[in-house]
């Protein structure tokens, strides 16, 4: 009985110790209310109890504020070796929390758990210089500026110094000298508020009567192209500078040509539309240097997709650190959290319901979106490891030739067998509409009109068999024997020869394509058989054999 | 001289509140303070928890060696479940994805939430645990044998009821981990449909089926689980482990105490001085419980020399034990969180999906045949179990620690050959292959019939026979198969726990898995 008193007694005594060894744990040692007894308020220290914001409707109950104690509702008061406020923002953390726009677990009350970066918690937090992406959980952008627009859009608003008055995006805009605050307002937001669309002829008016000060001193005339790039700019400032910059990148590099985002886009990549909601756990690391991040891992993927992506048939971009940034920044924005109609954005209401597309609707914007990727920004054609040539289609030789309508209807309806898909199937966002001024676009880059025919389409009559043998000794060891396409690309393909002239294919090996491998058949050269003009008709000819009867 | 007046009814009524107290706990334990025997053997029978005891226990069964306390341990981790569930079910909300939220919020905001539910966990394990080391210890010194048969057959059905409370209550956190081990644990109820589609009477007669969606309530894991899952874990198992317990505790005194050798008095000897003798007064009235109770029980026909009071040398032991049992279980709560992975989400398959661990041995061999390894090996152990009593009708042994011809070096040589038998036949499913990867071919039935498992049961039973011919007592045989079972178990579970990566791959370790985990 004696060892079973022993044991009740030890036991017990070892219970108590357990007890209050969690009890010690549970009341003293956690983080917030370390940091809670830190803090103090207007009226001395602060009650250190479990704070929360909890907004039924996003379903959220973000405890956050039990650290950032001064960042929760009607505690801004409250000061300490570690708090901060919270910047003025456009969602006032009171009502919206802090996970629906900064990811994080809102659920947890320890520091690690509640900034998500643990195992099991698939949406960590958002880096904070990556903060904007959290918007893309709800918004979207409509209008997107190509990147090059953009770009003089901000640099004529430096250039014509409207930061002397202005602030934007916390930058820029003068304190008056009397403390009557800022000298003009701050235009942050006026993408989404809208601003006075006579803005133009009020300054003017009010500069005109204005005798002294900065109104007499630093404002002048504006020319109509400046005013214009200064309207961009002011469309695009909605309090996320940083995002529709990534966006602009997205959509300035051609990626839609094969990733879909809100179903807009190819579908030779994945679908990229919540992308940036994948969970970090599932992810292979292993390659990715730094932390297991989602940052990390989309970062070291866009700059080196095959070494993340094991089989990926993505190319390596070659792309800067700030590209590298901005694609990262993008990518992690592509998120989407159901929300009650209440909270349901407006931009976001047009983009679902009426099928707005983020970018403008111009042949430059339309090609940077969807072909900037594989045919290069300036249409020079791209070259990757690994995969075919892609062409390039805004070669003067080729668009010379290349009537409107083979041109359009290639896009429409892509050439079977290759990676060019049919764009106006419906599904990609790409609309009939929009080929005439991509057409024109392709012109403009190549600087030539388009060919003036006066042959029928169809006029060869040559000899087919001399054609054939003319074929497999100066042709087929880069188009293929069968004209199924190698290096070069494929002359069998239906849809070019439904649509491409006889004058198309004859004048091109004649005069040859610059820029490209192939050479110029008409004129005579020491490296390859010179055609003659009976030879470049048979050749065709039989060329013209595999389109079938026309 | 003392002046006796009439007491005012004032004086009277601060009398009986003074003595209210003494009066309060006198009218609940009716025997007062329990000095003498009689009042002690009065404490315990007067009382409705305590008389499942009989009122003097043999001083055998209080030698630590003699239970090692495990079926306390288990009661006891069954009494700390109850309690602390009981607290987890005022936060607990059983709807999917609020179930997960619920348990967030256990974790982090309730107070002394994480560590209740941590406490709950790891009772949870311990009782599985010191449910399946009481079933060994009851069996190692031969305590199936009559009269207690019908005791172990409640014991098993204890077990099984102990699997099921800790399976049922694995889901209720609505993670990845639950999700996904209730899924396989619903395939495996559905594994008869391996034979039925390969007789390809699947249509007309679907046990498999019918099992998978008693459990589940739907063709998937979802609300309709969770409230059956909840059910079954809150009330009905619970209610049926009560039943089971009380049935099993009541039991072991009508079956005369816990077993005690025949020549129990020579081994013990003569009791020390302090407890011996206990008699501080005149009995009024002697206890003859042995008159009532038949048969050749220990108790019959013996006197009290070698008993002493249940109260208090019984109650300190099963206190201990209780409070050692809270002890393990707080200890481990403090330093191990109870785990809760991702929120479950039915399009991210979690690889490898694993069951709780005390059913990897059986998803080892699920690998190879749902139905044989989740069904089938399963019925068989059962059934050989509930079986053991009624075939082993032999005396020798009783009460002793691997008792019976053979005795502790027969139970090494059958760690020997369980271990190694189980350890050759998985080397070869893993290092070679089983008959799918060679024959690739072959109709299922033929590997439901031929898999690791079953030739592994095949191996044991065949030493099994082999040992009660070389004995000749059937005691033998199953001494050596149920140590091969549970050598085999071991192997099972170990290799399912901690060498099983995705696709239930082989890994030495789980920083070998593909993907960098």
């Amino acid at each position: 009985m004696q060892k079973n008193k022993w044991l009740l007694l030890v036991s017990s005594l070892g219970v108590l110790a357990l007890l209050v060894v969690a009890a010690v744990q549970e009341n003293y040692l956690r983080e917030w209310r370390q940091v809670q007894a830190t803090a103090v308020g207007d009226e001395g220290p602060i009650p250190v109890m479990l704070r929360q914001i909890v907004n039924p409707g996003l379903g959220t109950a973000d405890r956050c504020v039990s650290c950032h104690v001064a960042m929760g509702p009607g505690e801004q008061g409250v000061t300490g070796p570690q708090m901060a406020l919270h910047r003025p923002v456009v969602h006032d953390p009171a009502e919206f929390g802090c996970t629906v726009c900064h990811g994080g677990q809102g659920r947890a009350t320890d520091k690690a758990d509640a900034h998500g970066h643990v195992r099991f918690w698939p949406e960590p937090m958002l880096p904070v210089s990556m903060s904007e992406a959290g918007c893309g959980t709800c918004h979207t952008a409509t209008g997107v500026p190509r990147r090059d627009v953009l770009d003089l859009a901000a640099a004529t608003y430096a250039r014509l110094d409207c930061a002397a008055c202005h602030r934007v995006d916390g930058r820029g805009g003068t304190v008056r000298p009397d403390g009557g605050g800022m000298e003009g307002p701050d235009l942050s937001r006026v993408g989404l508020a809208g601003y006075d669309p006579s803005w133009y002829d009020a300054h003017v008016a009010k500069a005109a009567t204005e005798t002294s000060g900065p109104w007499a001193t630093a404002f002048g005339p504006i020319s109509a192209p400046d005013r214009a790039h200064l309207e961009t700019f002011l469309h695009t400032r909605v309090a996320a500078p940083r995002l529709i910059a990534a966006k602009s990148v997205f959509l300035s590099s051609g990626c839609l040509g094969c990733h879909k985002v809100s179903g807009v886009g190819g579908d030779t990549g994945p679908d990229l539309t919540r992308i940036g909601e994948r969970d970090p756990g599932q992810l292979d690391f292993t390659p990715v240097p730094g932390r297991r991040s989602l940052e990390n891992w989309f970062s070291a993927h866009v700059r080196a997709p095959s070494s993340v992506v094991a089989g990926s048939q993505m190319p390596a971009l070659g792309l800067s650190d700030e590209d590298v940034q901005a694609l990262t920044l993008f990518t992690l924005s592509l998120r989407r959290r159901e929300v009650p109609g209440s909270y349901l954005p407006l931009d976001q209401i047009r983009v679902a319901r009426l099928g707005v597309r983020e970018f403008a609707s111009d042949g430059a914007s339309v090609y940077a979106a969807f072909c900037a990727g594989c045919h290069g920004p300036e249409g020079q054609g791209h070259r990757a490891a690994g995969l075919a040539a892609f062409p390039s289609v805004a070669n003067p030789d080729f668009l010379g030739l290349a009537s409107d309508t083979l041109v359009a209807e290639t896009i429409l309806r892509g050439r079977p067998g290759t990676r060019m898909r049919a764009w106006a199937d419906g599904t990609t966002g790409l609309t009939a509409e929009d080929v005439p001024p991509l057409v024109a676009h392709l012109r403009a880059l190549a600087g030539v009109p388009a060919p003036s025919e006066t042959r029928p389409p169809r006029w060869v009559a040559g000899d087919v068999r001399e054609g054939e043998r003319l074929y497999a000794g100066s042709c087929a060891g880069c188009h293929g024997a069968a004209g199924e396409g190698a290096d070069a690309p494929a002359l069998r393909n239906p849809v070019l020869q439904e649509l491409a002239t006889d004058t198309y294919f004859v004048e091109t090996v004649r005069r040859g394509r610059r820029g490209t491998a192939m050479p110029a058949f008409g004129t005579p050269s020491s490296t390859y058989r010179t055609l003659s003009a009976s030879e470049l008709e048979s050749l065709i000819t039989f060329i013209r054999s595999w389109g079938g009867p026309s | 001289m003392s002046l006796s007046l009439p007491r005012t009814p004032l004086q009277v009524f601060r009398d009986h509140l003074r003595a209210a107290p003494g009066r309060m706990v006198h009218s609940a334990f009716r025997t007062g303070t329990p000095s003498t025997d009689r009042g002690r053997s009065s404490f315990v029978f007067g009382n409705v928890f305590l008389h499942l005891h009989s009122v003097r226990t043999h001083r055998w069964s209080l030698r630590w060696m003699t239970t090692a306390g495990l079926g306390i341990a288990s009661v006891a981790a069954f009494l700390i479940t109850l309690v602390t569930g009981v607290l987890l079910m005022f936060y607990y909300k059983p709807y999917p994805d609020v179930a997960y939220d619920s348990i967030k919020d256990i974790h982090f905001v309730v107070p002394t939430g994480r560590f209740m539910r941590n406490i709950h966990r790891w009772a949870a394990n311990v009782m599985v645990v010191t449910v399946i080391l009481h079933m060994a210890r009851a069996f190692y010194t031969a305590s199936y044998r009559a009269p207690r048969e019908f005791n172990w057959l409640i014991g098993l059905a204890l077990l099984v009821t102990t699997l099921g409370l800790s399976f049922t209550g694995y889901l209720l956190p609505w993670d990845q981990l639950a999700f996904w081990a209730i899924t396989i644990g619903a395939n495996i109820a559905q594994s008869p449909r391996e034979v039925t589609d390969a007789l390809g009477i699947t249509e007309h007669f679907d046990p498999g089926g019918l099992q998978r969606l008693l459990l589940l309530g739907s063709d998937t894991v979802g609300d309709e689980a969770l409230i059956r899952f909840y059910l079954l874990h809150v009330m009905l198992l619970p209610l049926v482990a009560a039943m089971l317990m009380a049935v099993h505790f009541w039991r072991i005194r009508k079956d005369g105490g816990l077993t005690k050798p025949a020549d129990v008095n020579q081994r013990l000897g003569p009791p020390p001085a302090d407890v011996y003798p206990v008699f501080t007064e005149e009995p009024v009235k002697t206890y003859h419980l042995a008159a009532i109770v038949r048969g050749r029980t220990p108790a019959v026909g013996s006197g009290p020399e070698h008993t002493v009071p249940s109260m208090p040398h019984l109650f300190y032991a099963e206190l201990g034990v209780l409070m050692l049992t809270l002890f393990v279980c707080t200890a481990l709560a403090l330093v191990s969180d109870a785990p809760l992975k991702e929120l479950a989400n039915a399009q991210v398959p979690e690889n490898p999906a694993k069951a709780p661990w005390y059913f990897l041995g059986l998803q080892e061999l699920v690998a190879f045949s749902a139905f044989m390894g989740g069904i089938g090996i399963p019925a068989i152990v059962l059934i050989g179990l509930g079986l053991i009593p009624y075939l082993d009708r032999e005396e020798e042994g009783t009460g002793v620690w691997f008792g019976g011809p053979g005795g502790w070096r027969l139970v090494q040589r059958s760690i020997a050959f369980g271990f190694s038998a189980a350890l050759i036949v998985e080397s070869i499913a893993i290092r070679f292959g089983w008959l799918r990867e060679w024959f690739p071919d072959i109709p299922q039935l033929v590997v439901t019939a031929i898999n690791p498992g079953t030739v592994l049961t095949l191996i044991y039973a065949w030493y099994s026979v082999w040992l009660v011919r070389r004995y000749g007592s059937t005691r033998a045989g199953a001494l050596g198969l149920f140590t091969c079972f549970l050598c085999g178990f071991i192997v099972l579970t170990v290799i399912g726990t901690y060498f099983r990566g995705p696709n239930w791959e082989f890994f030495w370790s789980p920083a070998d898995w593909p993907g960098g985990h």
